[in-house]
């Protein structure tokens, strides 16, 4: 906690990634866009004593420590984003609160593929949601960052950090392009509780459907705002209990016995 | 970790967002204190009460829920919050947590090597699993409501 070195550090991480700013740019149909917090990462990265050994064992963990504490100033902005569209959000059509649901689909095709590829208790944590920061800071406070969970959250959530939002643009101009969803459906789709993701499938539909432009904005906006709200209780209620059943189900399966029971927290 | 400790390491954090909201965003560290400071103390209010009740709901359960209703139109708080949120950028927040992740990656380099491959096609799968199924929905309600 006291790790000043470590605080230094990341202050010199964060001056570099937001002089560098956000990057944006066209890849065929989709859009492309690079945010600080993607450059903070890979830098963090590159200092490990793997690459350039500017920190030791000792920084590292201390620095895992510290991450769900930090999350909890930008949960508090997130609140502030989401309690002032309420209203507009409550008034909104029965679609935008339904397709919130559609968020556990990840579930039934996740972990079952977690559990085939040789994945134990990391399957919970990576396939129960879309692993964004309230997702990572869920799995943090029921299961703790630094277990099994843990691992597969953070796996889930750095591979979306490093290639999510190009990923989630590609994904709706694919879907636009080739599948039969109306482009307002695909723009509720795409809030999934990132901003980045939401912004880069919303870019990319509206860059194909100009005409549609404001509309296709703001259903991603207010669904991304749902999401927002209700994820954490959907990942807290919902799929987490959804995701352990199944985790045992398909353990069984697999493995052909129950998994071990895991000591309690 | 103590309520003091986690205050302490909220403080450092603000901080250093407010150092990125300048560079970044261009948000003037002295306007954006006040947005700052409400983030700190919404966020200590939600530790100290997932502290204190005895149910088990995690404290960003509480944040998230205060920051909601300080911030509900017509609740008297909001306007000020909504003003003082203005001068702090949602994603200047998010540049320290990914730089402490950065550095904490370090140690799981291995683990993460040895199942990153697992990882990375997990990943690919519960993005689109997330996708479609949201997509699907909204389709079939939007069709039967004949909005579409």
């Amino acid at each position: 906690m006291k790790n000043w070195k470590v605080h230094g550090i990341v202050l010199a991480l964060v001056i570099a990634a937001e002089l560098i700013g956000i990057l944006q740019f066209k890849v065929g149909v989709g859009t492309v866009v690079l945010l600080p917090m993607l450059y903070a990462l890979i830098m963090g990265i590159f200092l490990s004593p793997k690459f350039l050994k500017v920190v030791n064992q000792k920084d590292m963990t201390d620095a895992g420590s510290l991450i769900t504490v930090t999350l909890m100033l930008l949960m508090a902005r997130y609140g502030t984003l989401v309690g002032p569209s309420l209203p507009k959000i409550i008034s909104s059509s029965p679609a935008l609160i339904l397709q919130e649901l559609g968020n556990l689909g990840t579930i039934f095709v996740g972990i079952p593929l977690a559990v085939f590829l040789g994945l134990k208790r990391e399957s919970i944590g990576a396939a129960h949601s879309v692993a964004r920061e309230p997702n990572v800071a869920l799995i943090g406070d029921v299961y703790g960052l630094d277990g099994a969970e843990g691992r597969g959250v953070m796996g889930v959530y750095i591979c979306g950090t490093v290639f999510g939002t190009i990923f989630f643009g590609l994904l709706a101009s694919f879907a636009a392009a080739y599948l039969p969803f109306h482009p307002y459906a695909l723009a509720m789709a795409a809030g999934v509780g990132s901003a980045s993701m939401m912004t880069a499938a919303v870019g990319s539909l509206v860059a194909m459907y100009p005409q549609m432009a404001d509309q296709i904005a703001a259903f991603g906006a207010a669904s991304n705002m749902l999401s927002g709200l209700d994820g954490l209780y959907m990942s807290l209620w919902m799929a987490l209990p959804m995701s352990e059943w199944l985790y045992r189900k398909m353990y069984a399966i697999k493995y052909g016995k129950a998994p071990v029971k895991e000591v309690a927290k | 970790m103590s309520v003091k400790d986690t205050f302490f390491v909220m403080l450092i954090v603000g901080v250093m967002s407010l150092v990125g909201n300048l560079v970044g965003f261009k948000n003037g560290i002295v306007e954006a204190i006040p947005g700052m400071l409400i983030l700190i103390l919404i966020s200590i209010a939600g530790v100290a009460l997932a502290k204190f009740i005895p149910v088990r709901i995690p404290s960003v359960a509480y944040i998230v829920t205060l920051a909601c209703i300080l911030t509900f139109p017509g609740v008297p708080s909001a306007a000020f919050i909504n003003a003082a949120m203005k001068k702090v950028s949602f994603l200047a927040l998010t540049t320290p947590i990914l730089a402490y992740a950065g550095i904490a990656i370090g140690k799981d380099l291995d683990t993460f090597k040895k199942a990153g491959w697992r990882i990375v096609v997990l990943s690919c799968v519960v993005f689109v699993g997330t996708y479609i199924g949201s997509a699907v929905i909204a389709q079939f309600i939007l069709k039967m409501l004949g909005q579409i």
